[in-house]
């Protein structure tokens, strides 16, 4: 019978939620998948809006200028939302360049307009270039009550 | 990509039993706008058989500019529902139909109008009504008995609830057929020319994928001589490529011309942190969330 006994299983700390590899033609398949996971979260409907743009402009520069693809991992942790964007391409010169405008503000500015955008969007941007290809994580700050995403919205793997 | 062949609903004339085909309540009623407004202009009288209330028909023209309160006060302008006009309760019947488009017609003459135009929404023939088999009779019958006489009839139809067949039979009974230009569309994405006010209309997502078309759609836009409505109350999504070229475009503007960006909050946002408010030839418009 089930019943009371106390049992109450541990919250990790730290959740991987998603790992999916994209190309350009399963950007929308990204931008619902951070959307899904935003809104599970509780982040608001703006907040949102703001995460799945970030990403999408990260995942974007990624297939334009990375390679053609990369890998998306949405990562839970607590107190925050985190979406990590890698590709195994060089970072041209425009991801780099925007790495480096984070303080540029007139948007008619072209290159590296990407990761100008998320700068603006995520609370907190990190940045990792070298020979082996690009990381960029963004993050957004959760509820420390927001919920644990429901279990049939993890998704480990390929895609 | 190509613009439409189809018509333009601008084209339409004197004589012209159009068909038009539409998929969204926002492309039905921009079009039907437009048409009505064209017809004013001319000095026509203008009857809609719309499936919407009166009052919510008239305010949707208003919101798109039409002019309807002088329209409504000469009785240029009538918004009423197919049921007793083009129906007789919930029976339709070929000589009915035609009566009633005869007593329009009969209406313009003794005022000395410049003409008649009717636009029906056929959506009625999806209910349940009797004698609904004498909709092609009355197709035909309107082509042939009102040539010659100043009359321009726009018969709708919802291509997401009609069937291809229907569709298709439908088409083949007119002179014209009439959809709005479409630049782009997939599953996830519609571009296409809005009439009125003149611009665009962007449904869906839109992303860099669709660069080239949007800029079609814009490049045509900017050729009209008057500000410019970007309609993106059905868009969820927009990304910094896409915001970019719109900004752009509107920065070409010469004084006063404007870009109008009709949009829901959160595509709104997109366009601030753009710093798209600040561009003296933009218009952020911020529609309530549906």
């Amino acid at each position: 019978m089930s019943g009371d006994d106390g049992y109450r299983p541990r919250v990790p700390q730290t959740q991987l939620v998603v790992d999916q590899t994209f190309d350009g033609r399963s950007l929308y398949r990204v931008r619902a998948t951070v959307a899904a996971h935003a809104a599970a979260c509780g982040l608001s409907p703006r907040r949102s809006g703001d995460l799945v743009l970030a990403v999408h402009e990260l995942a974007a520069n990624a297939v334009q200028h990375g390679g053609g693809g990369g890998r998306l991992r949405i990562i839970k942790q607590r107190g925050e939302l985190l979406c990590e964007v890698t590709d195994e391409g060089q970072g041209g010169p425009a991801a780099i360049a925007g790495a480096a405008s984070h303080l540029a503000v007139a948007w008619r500015i072209e290159r590296g307009h990407g990761l100008w955008l998320v700068r603006q969007l995520a609370e907190q941007t990190s940045v990792r270039t070298g020979p082996a290809g690009s990381a960029v994580t963004v993050s957004m700050g959760l509820d420390p009550a927001s919920p644990l995403p429901p279990s049939h919205l993890f998704m480990v793997g390929g895609g | 990509m190509t613009v439409s062949a189809q018509t333009q609903i601008t084209e339409l004339r004197t004589d012209d039993h159009a068909c038009l085909t539409f998929g969204e309540s926002e492309e039905l009623l921009d079009l039907t706008a437009a048409f009505v407004r064209d017809g004013l202009s001319c000095g026509c009288r203008v009857v809609w058989l719309s499936e919407l209330p009166a009052d919510q028909a008239i305010a949707e023209l208003a919101k798109r500019g039409v002019a309807v309160e002088p329209a409504l006060t000469a009785g240029h302008l009538t918004a009423t529902a197919s049921e007793n006009h083009l129906l007789s309760g919930q029976a339709f019947t070929a000589g009915h139909a035609m009566q009633w488009l005869g007593a329009q017609v009969a209406d313009c003459q003794d005022r000395s109008l410049a003409g008649l135009r009717v636009v029906m929404d056929m959506s009625w023939a999806l209910r349940p009504i009797t004698g609904v088999e004498q909709l092609p009779d009355f197709e035909v019958g309107m082509a042939s008995v009102l040539s010659g006489m100043a009359v321009c009839t726009l018969c709708q139809y919802d291509r997401e609830r009609f069937d291809p067949v229907t569709l298709a039979s439908a088409a083949a009974l007119h002179t014209r057929s009439v959809a709005a230009a479409t630049y782009y569309q997939d599953a996830v994405l519609r571009i296409c020319r809005q009439y009125a006010p003149p611009g665009l209309r962007l449904a869906g997502e839109i992303d860099y994928h669709a660069a080239e078309p949007l800029a079609l759609a814009i490049a045509e836009a900017i050729r009209l001589d008057c500000d410019i409505v970007v309609n993106m109350a059905d868009l969820t999504f927009i990304d910094g490529a896409c915001i970019r070229m719109i900004c752009t475009a509107a920065t070409s503007l010469a004084w006063p011309r404007r870009v109008i960006l009709r949009c829901p909050p959160v595509i709104a946002d997109c366009f601030v942190r753009y710093g798209a408010a600040q561009v003296p030839s933009v218009r952020l418009a911020v529609i309530d969330e549906r």
